[in-house]
C-alpha cells in the first residue's frame, strides 16, 4: 500500500514537471511582458507578473509597428488559408475519388515536396517574383505559402474523403448531379471538421512563416509580425517588455487554435506522411 | 484519432465490388479538371524552382548577377566535399538530426506513457504539453534567447543559483554550448508532437495483454517490450522518419537563435546554404550544399520505406 502511494505521488510530481518545463518559457515571455525595468534587472528577478503593467500590451499595439505587423501577418494568413483550402479540396477529391493518370507520380510529388527547405527555394522563387513583379506584395507570398502548406492540406483533405462511404455519391449521381455538385452538396459537409483543421494548418503556416517574408518584402510597411518580431532579436533599441508583449499577442492565437484543433491536425499530419 | 485508424482508412474501398471502367462519375478528364488548379500551382511554385536550382548548382552564379551562369559542371560539389570546414557542417547536420530524433521520441515515449496512464486533470494535462508545439518557431527562438541571455537570462541565473554557471554566461555565443542550447529549444518545441503521436498509438495497446503479461510475472519493461513496444513500433519508425526530415530542413529556430556561429558551431546544411546564398553571395555553391541535403533526405526516405517493408515482411525485427 505505501509503495502504491508512492509510485502515484512521483508520478503526480513527473506530470507537474513535464507541464511547467511545457508552458514556462510561455509563461516567462508573459512575465518579462509585464515586468517593471527595476524587476527585469534587479539581482532577484520577480517570478510573477506584475498585473499592474499591463498597459504594456496596450502601448505596443497602439505606438510602434506592431498593430501593422499582425494585421499585415492577418491577411497573409487569411489569403493562403482561402486559396490553400480552396485549391485543396479538389485535389484532395481528385486524389481519392478517381484513378488516373500520373496519380502516382503526383502523389510521390506531394510527398516530396514536404522535405524541400524553404531556404534552398528560396533563390528561384526570388528570380520568378522579380519577374512578375510580386517582390514587396502580401500577394506574392500569399502564393508561395499556398504552394507550400498544398500538399499536406490535399493529403489530409483526401483522407477524409477516403472516409466517407461511396455510396452516398453514387445515390447524388443517381438523381443526376454532376461530379463538382456532388463534391460539393455531399462531401464538403461531411468532411467539415478535416477542412477546418486543414485551415487551421494553413492559417498559421502562413502566420508563422518567416523565410519568405524576410526575403521577400522589402518595405517595412508590409512587413509581417514573424519578420518584426526576428528583427527585435539581437537588437537593443526596443525594450524588452515590449518586445515579449509583441511576440506574446502573436503567439497567443497561435497556440489558442491549435489546442482547439489539435486532435485533427495531429492525425491529419502523420496520415499525411504515412505513405512517405 | 489514432495513427493507426488513419493509416488504414484510405484501404476501404469496397470490397467485392468489381471497378467499373470508365469512372462513372463522370468523362476521363473529370480528374484532371478538379486537379489541374493545384497542379499547376505546385508546378510554377516548387517543381520548376527545384529543377532551376538543381541547373544552379552545377554553375557558378553570383547573387549580385543571377542572370549571368557559367556552367562548370561538378566543380561546385568538388569544391564542398573537399572543404573541412563543409565536412564539420555535415558532422554537425548528423549530430543535430540525431540528437532529434531520438531525444524528441525518447521524451515524448516518456511523456505519452505518463499521460497514458488515468488521473484527475488528464485532458487538461493533454493539452497543456502540446503548447510547445504550437507556438510559433519566431517566438520560440526569441523568448529562448532571451532566457538564454548572458546577464538578465532566467536560465543563467538558475544555473548561477545551482553552481553551474557558464562562465561569463553567454551560452548562445560559446562554442561549446550553442549546439546544446539549440538542441534543448529545438527538442522543446518537438516533444509535445512525438508525445501526442504516441499517445493516440498507445490507445491501441491491448489492455488485456499487459495484465495477462503482469500476472505471468512479466516485470514492466518486459511487458513493455512484449507488447506496448510492439504495437507503438510502426509508430516510432514514421517519427523518426518525420523528424529526421524536419530537423534536416529546419532553419528560422537556428538561424534565429545563433546564425550557425559561434564560428560555426551551429552551423547545418540548410544554414551553410542560405549563407552561402545570401552573405558569400555564391547562389550555385548554395544550390550545391542545397541538393547534397535533398539527397540526404531522400536516402533517408527511400531507406526508410525499404526497411519497412522488410519489418512487413519479418525479415528484420
Amino acid at each position: 500500500m505505501r509503495r502504491f502511494r508512492f509510485g502515484v505521488t512521483a508520478r503526480i510530481v513527473a506530470v507537474l514537471v513535464v507541464l511547467g518545463v511545457a508552458v514556462f518559457p510561455l509563461y516567462w515571455m508573459f512575465v518579462t511582458a509585464l515586468s517593471s525595468n527595476s524587476d527585469l534587472f534587479a539581482d532577484q528577478p520577480r517570478l510573477t507578473p506584475d498585473l499592474g503593467q499591463f498597459g504594456v500590451f496596450v502601448d505596443a499595439l497602439a505606438e510602434g509597428k506592431a498593430a501593422g505587423w499582425l494585421l499585415n501577418s492577418l491577411i497573409i494568413a487569411v489569403g493562403t488559408m482561402v486559396l490553400s483550402v480552396g485549391l485543396g479540396i479538389p485535389l484532395g477529391y481528385a486524389l481519392s475519388r478517381f484513378s488516373f493518370w500520373g496519380k502516382a507520380v503526383l502523389t510521390v510529388v506531394l510527398l516530396f515536396t514536404q522535405m524541400l527547405p524553404e531556404a534552398l527555394m528560396v533563390v528561384p522563387l526570388f528570380a520568378l517574383f522579380r519577374r512578375f513583379e510580386l517582390l514587396d506584395s502580401l500577394t506574392g507570398l500569399v502564393l508561395v505559402n499556398s504552394a507550400f502548406v498544398l500538399p499536406i492540406v490535399a493529403l489530409i483533405l483526401k483522407g477524409a474523403i477516403d472516409g466517407i462511404p461511396k455510396e452516398l455519391e453514387e445515390a447524388a449521381r443517381a438523381d443526376g448531379a454532376r461530379p463538382f455538385t456532388t463534391l460539393t452538396r455531399i462531401n464538403v459537409p461531411l468532411i467539415a471538421p478535416s477542412i477546418a483543421a486543414t485551415a487551421v494548418i494553413a492559417f498559421f503556416h502562413a502566420w508563422n512563416e518567416y523565410v519568405f517574408a524576410v526575403t521577400f518584402i522589402f518595405n517595412p510597411d508590409l512587413q509581417p509580425a514573424s519578420v518584426g518580431i526576428a528583427n527585435f532579436i539581437g537588437e537593443l533599441g526596443t525594450p524588452i517588455q515590449t518586445v515579449m508583449a509583441v511576440a506574446f499577442l502573436f503567439t497567443l492565437p497561435a497556440v489558442a487554435f491549435y489546442l482547439l484543433v489539435q486532435k485533427y491536425v495531429v492525425s491529419g499530419m502523420t496520415a499525411g506522411a504515412v505513405k512517405g | 484519432m489514432t495513427v493507426v485508424e488513419q493509416t488504414g482508412a484510405p484501404k476501404t474501398t469496397t470490397p467485392g465490388r468489381p471497378r467499373r471502367r470508365p469512372s462513372p462519375l463522370g468523362s476521363k478528364w473529370t480528374p484532371y479538371l478538379f486537379l489541374a488548379p493545384a497542379a499547376l500551382f505546385i508546378l510554377v511554385f516548387q517543381a520548376v524552382p527545384l529543377v532551376q536550382e538543381v541547373y544552379l548548382s552545377f554553375t557558378r552564379t553570383r547573387l549580385l548577377n543571377p542572370t549571368r551562369s557559367e556552367w562548370v559542371g561538378l566543380d561546385n560539389f568538388n569544391r564542398i566535399f573537399g572543404d573541412p570546414e563543409f565536412h564539420r557542417t555535415l558532422l554537425i547536420t548528423v549530430v543535430y538530426v540525431i540528437t532529434c530524433v531520438v531525444v524528441a521520441i525518447g521524451a515524448g515515449l516518456a511523456v505519452a506513457l505518463l499521460l497514458n496512464k488515468k488521473f484527475r486533470g488528464r485532458g487538461v494535462a493533454r493539452a497543456l504539453v502540446t503548447v510547445p508545439w504550437a507556438a510559433p518557431g519566431i517566438a520560440v527562438a526569441l523568448i529562448a534567447t532571451w532566457m538564454l541571455n548572458a546577464q538578465y537570462g532566467i536560465v543563467n541565473r538558475f544555473l548561477d543559483a545551482v553552481g553551474l554557471g557558464v562562465p561569463g554566461g553567454a551560452i548562445l555565443d560559446s562554442s561549446r554550448y550553442a549546439l546544446p542550447a539549440v538542441l534543448a529549444t529545438t527538442i522543446w518545441q518537438l516533444f509535445p508532437f512525438t508525445s501526442v503521436v504516441l499517445l493516440s498509438a498507445l490507445q491501441s495497446v491491448p489492455q488485456d495483454l499487459n495484465e495477462a503479461a503482469t500476472v505471468d510475472g512479466a516485470g514492466r519493461w518486459a511487458t513493455f517490450r512484449a507488447v506496448t513496444w510492439q504495437v507503438i513500433k510502426p509508430t516510432v519508425g514514421l517519427l523518426a522518419l518525420l523528424m529526421t526530415i524536419w530537423s534536416l530542413r529546419r532553419f528560422e529556430l537556428i538561424w534565429l537563435m545563433t546564425k550557425g556561429g559561434p564560428v560555426g558551431a551551429t552551423e547545418t546544411l540548410v544554414i551553410d546554404l542560405y549563407s552561402q546564398a545570401f552573405d558569400s553571395k555564391e547562389l550555385g555553391s548554395a544550390a550545391a550544399i542545397g541538393m547534397v541535403g535533398v539527397v540526404i533526405s531522400l536516402i533517408v526516405i527511400i531507406g526508410s520505406r525499404l526497411v519497412a517493408r522488410a519489418v512487413e515482411k519479418g525479415e528484420v525485427r
